[in-house]
C-alpha cells in the first residue's frame, strides 16, 4: 500500500545504481529533510537543541566511522572515544595558531590527523586479528587520553587542562563559542553531518566498500580473489577515524563549547559502539536510529514517570539508563542481532507486499 | 645526552642506590600483577569452555563485592554475608546462562562479545541501583583477615608487606592451585576442558552444555569475588574498580586466551613491570601516571611479534 | 629453457603464449609443514587452452598443490613458471594481478553479501578509480562502476543466475554457491582458473550444469583450467591430461586413457600397501 515498487523498472544500469532505486524511499527522505531543515528549526526549543537534535547527529557521525571499521570492514575498535579526542584537539590547535582560518576547513583539516594516528593504530591488524586486535585500539585509547592530559601544548598550557572554544564565525554568523546560538550549531552540524553521510554511502557501496565487506567475511578468501588486505584495512581505518576525528571536532567546538581529557575516556568509546551496534553493524542509517535511542532514552526515562506523577532522582535515571541500555543490547542481540536498521528493512519489505503476506 | 641517562643509565642506578626500595617496589607490583592475574584467570576459563569472550568478568569482581559489602551494611554478619554473596553469584550465573547465553548459541564470537558488554552495563546499573554508587569499605576484618604489617630491615633500610596483601598473595595461590587440581582431576573439570576444544565431541559424550555453563561462570564469579574482597580491601570498593577489568585484558593478550598459565605469569609480569616502569621511568620521564596504558602498550608490541600472545596455541591459516 | 622473456611483455594480456604451449610450469617443487611433508618433488606442466585434472586419493597433496601455485603457500624448494616468468614466492593477490583465479574445496563466498557483490568484488583488482571519485560516486567512478556491473551481468547470464542476483550468498544452497564461487572467479577474467572439487557434494544434474559450464568457460572463453575432482567419470570425460599424486608424490600423467591403464594408479586407489 505504502510500498507498491511494482511497475518501477530500471532500463540501464544507471538507474539501478541510484541512490534510492525505489520512488517512495526517495520521498520519505524528502520528508525526513523537510523535518530537520525546515520544522525543527521553527520549533525546537533551546532544550530540545542542546539535549538532543544536536547530540543525536554527533553521535550518529561518531557511529558512522566506528560502523565503517567494525560494520563494514570487520575490525573491533574500542578506541573511538580517543580518536574522537584527537580530532577534537587537533581542531582546537588549528583554530588556536591560525585564528584566522575558516572553521569549515579546519574542522576538515583536523579529521586527517585521527586519520593518521586511526592508520598507525590500524597498522597491527595486519598481524593482529579479532579479540586481540581490540587491544591495539584499547592501547590507542588510554595512551592518546594520557597524552592530551600530560602534554600541555594540546591545550595551550591552560592551568585547568581543559580546552575552551572561542567565538568563531562563519559569514557572519557565529557558530561556535558562547555568542553562538543553538540554531545556528545546529544546521552547521546537520549540513555536515549530511555531506559526509552522503560520502560515506557512495563509498560503501562500490569498489572499497565491497572490498572492506570481503575482508569482513572471509578475509583469506578476500586475499585470495586479489584483494589487498593490507590497503583495504588501512583504508577503513583511515576513512574511520577522518569520520570520527570530524564527529570529535564537532563534538567539542559545536555542542560542548568546552571539553578535558577525560571527556574522550572510555565511557564515550562504549557508548559510540553501542549506537553502532543497537542501530545495526553494517548499515549507515542504523547509526542515526541508535543515536535517537541512546540519546532520547535517559530523556524519557527522566521524563514519562515523571508524567504518570512518579518523580524519580537523576541518579537513578542514570542508573536505570545504564541498566536499561545493557538488557536493550542483549535483546537486540538475541531478536535481531542486527539492530534497528534490520528491522527498518523488514518493516519496508513488509510494505513492500502488503497486502500479500510473502 | 641528559635524555639518554635518564633512560638507560640513572633508573638502574637508582634501583643499585636503594635496593630496598626496588624490593618495595617489586612487591607491590607483585601483588597488583596477582589481582590481574585472578581477573585473566575467570576470563580464560570461560573462553576455554565457550569460546566467550567475558567482557563482563571486571563487573563480576566490583559487583560480587558490592553484594558482600551491601549485605554486611544491610546488617547480616560477615559469616552469613559471604555464603549469601555465593549464593548470588550462583544466581547470577544461572540468570546469565538462561537469559543470554542458551539463546546465543551457535551466534558469531562477536555477537556474544557484545552481549557480555550488554552484561556489564546491566550489572553496573543494577548493582548502583541497589547498593548506590558511593565509594564502600570493604569489610576486612570482619573477614578475620588481618591488617598489620610486616617490616623486614634489608640493605639497610626496610621492606614493609602489609599483612593483607600477603593474604591476597596467599590465598590467590590456594584459588589457584585448587582451581587447576579441579580441571584436571575431577570429571567436571574434564569436561570443561573438552568443551573448548569441541562442542560437538563434548556433547557426544553426555556432558549437558547448560550445567558446565552455569558451573563455569559461577567458578568465574568465586573467582571474581575473591578478587573483589582483596582489592576491596587496598582500594574500597566501588565502581573504579572497573578499570582493573580493562587491565586484565592485556594481561590475556600477553598471556594467550587460552592458556591458565598464560593468565598468571602475563598478570604477574604486567602487574611487576607497570609498576617498575611507572616509579623509574614513568615518573622522571613522562609526568606520571603511565601506568594507564604501558600494560596495553607492552600487549601490543608482544602481539606483533607473536600474533596468538606468549602462550596461545599457533593459529595456521588453511583454505 | 627458455630466455628471460621481457617484462613489459608479459604484462599484456595477449602475451604471446600460443594455445597448447607450456603457460605454466610447476619445477620440483616440494612442500613441508613442520616435519610433515606435503609435496615432494613435483614437477608438472599445464598448457595453454587445455583442461588440466590433478587427481589422487584423500591426503595426496593436490589442494597443497593448488595453494603453491595461487601462493597461499610458499615451496621450501623448486620454483614455478607462469608465463614465462620465475617466481619463488608471492602474495595471493599479486597471483591474481597475474591472472591465476581460483575456488575452493569448502565454499569461501562472502556471506553476507549478495551474489552481485561477490562477483562484483571478483573484479576488485581490475577497478582502479580512487575514493576521491567514489565519494562522488559521479564521473569516472559511475562510469566504470557500470561498466564492470555489465560484465557482472554477462556472467550472471552465463551461469544462469539471474533470479539470485540480490540474494545474500549465505542463504543460498550449496549448488548455487559453488556456482557463484565459479562466477567470481570468472570475474576475474583469469587466464588460468583453479577449480579444487567444483562437483564435491552435487547431485547428478547439478554436476552435469556445472561440467557444461567448465567446458563452456574453457572453449569459449579460452581459459586454462586446472581442477582436482573425485569423481572419476567427470575427470576422464573432461580433461585433455590427468596428472595423478599420492603420498605428495607424482605416480603418473597423461591423457586420461594413460592413466586409466598405469598400474600404479590402479595400486594407489586401491590401497595396495607401501
Amino acid at each position: 500500500m505504502f510500498y507498491p515498487t511494482a511497475g518501477q523498472f530500471k532500463t540501464s544500469y544507471q538507474a539501478d545504481h541510484a541512490l534510492f532505486p525505489v520512488r517512495q524511499d526517495a520521498i520519505l527522505l524528502g520528508v525526513i529533510a523537510v523535518l530537520a531543515f525546515v520544522v525543527f528549526p521553527l520549533t525546537a526549543n533551546e532544550f530540545t537543541f542542546r539535549a538532543l537534535l544536536i547530540p543525536v547527529l554527533i553521535y550518529s557521525l561518531a557511529a558512522l566511522g566506528l560502523n565503517i571499521l567494525t560494520g563494514y570492514a570487520g575490525q573491533l575498535s574500542l578506541g573511538t572515544g580517543a580518536f574522537m579526542g584527537v580530532g577534537a584537539y587537533a581542531c582546537y590547535k588549528l583554530v588556536s595558531i591560525f585564528p584566522e582560518m575558516n572553521i569549515v576547513v579546519a574542522i576538515a583539516l583536523s579529521g586527517f590527523f585521527s586519520a593518521a594516528i586511526g592508520v598507525i593504530f590500524g597498522l597491527p591488524s595486519l598481524r593482529i586479528k579479532g579479540f586481540y586486535l581490540a587491544i591495539a585500539t584499547l592501547a590507542a585509547q588510554f595512551f592518546l587520553v594520557w597524552l592530551f592530559q600530560k602534554w600541555g601544548w594540546l591545550y595551550n598550557y591552560n592551568a585547568s587542562g581543559a580546552i575552551q572554544v572561542p567565538n568563531i564565525d562563519l559569514f557572519g554568523i557565529t557558530v561556535a563559542g558562547p555568542r553562538a546560538t543553538a540554531v545556528a550549531q545546529y544546521y552547521f552540524v546537520l549540513c555536515t553531518v549530511c555531506v559526509i553521510t552522503l560520502f560515506a554511502i557512495n563509498i560503501t557501496r562500490g569498489r572499497i566498500g565491497r572490498m572492506w565487506k570481503a575482508v569482513r567475511d572471509m578475509d583469506i578468501a578476500a586475499e585470495l580473489v586479489g584483494i589487498n588486505l593490507m590497503r583495504a584495512k588501512l583504508t577503513a581505518f583511515f576513512v574511520s577515524s577522518y569520520i570520527v576525528g570530524i564527529a570529535g571536532a564537532l563534538f567539542v567546538f559545536l555542542w560542548r563549547g568546552a571539553a578535558e581529557a577525560n571527556l574522550f575516556d572510555i565511557p564515550l568509546s562504549f557508548r559510540v559502539l553501542f549506537i553502532a551496534i543497537i542501530g545495526g553493524l553494517g548499515s549507515v542509517l542504523g547509526n542515526y536510529l541508535g543515536a535517537i535511542l541512546i540519546v532520547a532514552l535517559p530523556v524519557i526515562i527522566s521524563t514519562v514517570p515523571e508524567a504518570f506523577g512518579l518523580p524519580i532522582g537523576s541518579a537513578t535515571v542514570e542508573h536505570l539508563n545504564v541498566m536499561i541500555i545493557g538488557a536493550l543490547i542483549i535483546t537486540f542481540l538475541i531478536v535481531e542481532p542486527h539492530g534497528l536498521a534490520r528491522f527498518w528493512a523488514v518493516i519496508r519489505e513488509k510494505f513492500i507486499l502488503w497486502p500479500f503476506p510473502h | 645526552m641528559d635524555i639518554l641517562n635518564g633512560i638507560l643509565v640513572k633508573p638502574f642506578a637508582d634501583m643499585a642506590a636503594a635496593p630496598d626500595f626496588l624490593l618495595q617496589v617489586l612487591w607491590e607490583g607483585l601483588v597488583g600483577g596477582v589481582l590481574y592475574a585472578l581477573i585473566a584467570l575467570g576470563f580464560v576459563l570461560i573462553y576455554k569452555s565457550s569460546r566467550i569472550f567475558n567482557f563482563a568478568q571486571g563487573i563480576m569482581v566490583v559487583f560480587a563485592a558490592l553484594t558482600l559489602v551491601g549485605l554486611y551494611e544491610k546488617g547480616l554478619p560477615a559469616f552469613i554475608a559471604l555464603p549469601l554473596t555465593l549464593v548470588v553469584m550462583l544466581v547470577l550465573a544461572m540468570t546469565i546462562e538462561r537469559v543470554v547465553l542458551r539463546p546465543l548459541v551457535n551466534q558469531p564470537d562477536i555477537i556474544l562479545f557484545m552481549a557480555t558488554i550488554g552484561i556489564t552495563l546491566f550489572l553496573i546499573g543494577f548493582g548502583e541501583l541497589i547498593f548506590g554508587g558511593e565509594n564502600k569499605v570493604m569489610i576486612t576484618e570482619q573477614l578475620m583477615i588481618p591488617t598489620g604489617s610486616f617490616v623486614f630491615e634489608l640493605f639497610g633500610g626496610f621492606v614493609s608487606i602489609e599483612q593483607k596483601d600477603l593474604t591476597a598473595v596467599v590465598g590467590a595461590v590456594l584459588l589457584v592451585a585448587g582451581l587447576l587440581v579441579f580441571l584436571n582431576k575431577s570429571k567436571i573439570g574434564r569436561a570443561i576442558r573438552a568443551l573448548g576444544d569441541d562442542h560437538q565431541a563434548a556433547l557426544s559424550v553426555g556432558i549437558s552444555l547448560s550445567t558446565i555453563w552455569v558451573i563455569v561462570w559461577f567458578i568465574a564469579g568465586v573467582i571474581a569475588l575473591a578478587t573483589g574482597i582483596v582489592w576491596g580491601a587496598r582500594a574500597g570498593v566501588s565502581f573504579a574498580l572497573e578499570v582493573i577489568a580493562f587491565k586484565a585484558l592485556p594481561v590475556l593478550m600477553l598471556g594467550g586466551l587460552e592458556s591458565v598459565m598464560g593468565a598468571i605469569i602475563g598478570g604477574l609480569a604486567i602487574g611487576i613491570l607497570e609498576k617498575v616502569f611507572e616509579i623509574y621511568w614513568g615518573q622522571p620521564l613522562l609526568g606520571g601516571n603511565t601506568e594507564a596504558w604501558f600494560a596495553y602498550m607492552l600487549a601490543l608490541l608482544v602481539l606483533l611479534f607473536r600474533p596468538q600472545g606468549l602462550f596461545g596455541e599457533k593459529i595456521i591459516e588453511r583454505v | 629453457m627458455n630466455p628471460r622473456p621481457d617484462p613489459r611483455q608479459l604484462a599484456t594480456p595477449g602475451d604471446g603464449i600460443a594455445k597448447g604451449d607450456v603457460l605454466l610450469d610447476v619445477r620440483n617443487v616440494s612442500l613441508a609443514f613442520g616435519g610433515v611433508k606435503a609435496i615432494t618433488d613435483i614437477s608438472l606442466n599445464v598448457l595453454k587452452g587445455e583442461i588440466r585434472a590433478i587427481i589422487g586419493p584423500n591426503g595426496a597433496g593436490k589442494t597443497s598443490m593448488l595453494n603453491v601455485i595461487n601462493g597461499f603457500y610458499t615451496p621450501q624448494q623448486g620454483t614455478i613458471v607462469f608465463r614465462g616468468k620465475e617466481r619463488r614466492s608471492m602474495k595471493p593477490h599479486q597471483a591474481v594481478g597475474q591472472g591465476i583465479a581460483r575456488t575452493f574445496q569448502n565454499v569461501a563466498l562472502f556471506k553476507g553479501m549478495s551474489t552481485l557483490d561477490n562477483i562484483m568484488a571478483g573484479r576488485s583488482v581490475l577497478m582502479k578509480r580512487n575514493i576521491g571519485w567514489q565519494m562522488l560516486w559521479h564521473g569516472p567512478a559511475l562510469r566504470e562502476e557500470i561498466e564492470h556491473r555489465e560484465k557482472v551481468e554477462e556472467i550472471i547470464d552465463f551461469l544462469e543466475i539471474q533470479h539470485i542476483r540480490r540474494t545474500p550468498v549465505g542463504k543460498l544452497p550449496y549448488g548455487l554457491q559453488k556456482r557463484v564461487e565459479l562466477g567470481r572467479a570468472l570475474a576475474m577474467e583469469p587466464t588460468l582458473l583453479l577449480l579444487d572439487e567444483p562437483m564435491a557434494g552435487m547431485n547428478l544434474e547439478e554436476k552435469e550444469d556445472m561440467s557444461r559450464f567448465i567446458i563452456d568457460v574453457n572453449q569459449q572463453r579460452g581459459t586454462t583450467i586446472a581442477l582436482i575432482e573425485h569423481d572419476m567419470g567427470v575427470v576422464m570425460d573432461l580433461s585433455d591430461r590427468v596428472v595423478v599424486l599420492d603420498y605428495g608424490k607424482k605416480i603418473a600423467d597423461g591423457t586420461p586413457d594413460e592413466v586409466k591403464g598405469n598400474q600404479d594408479v590402479i595400486d594407489a586407489y586401491l590401497g595396495v600397501p607401501h
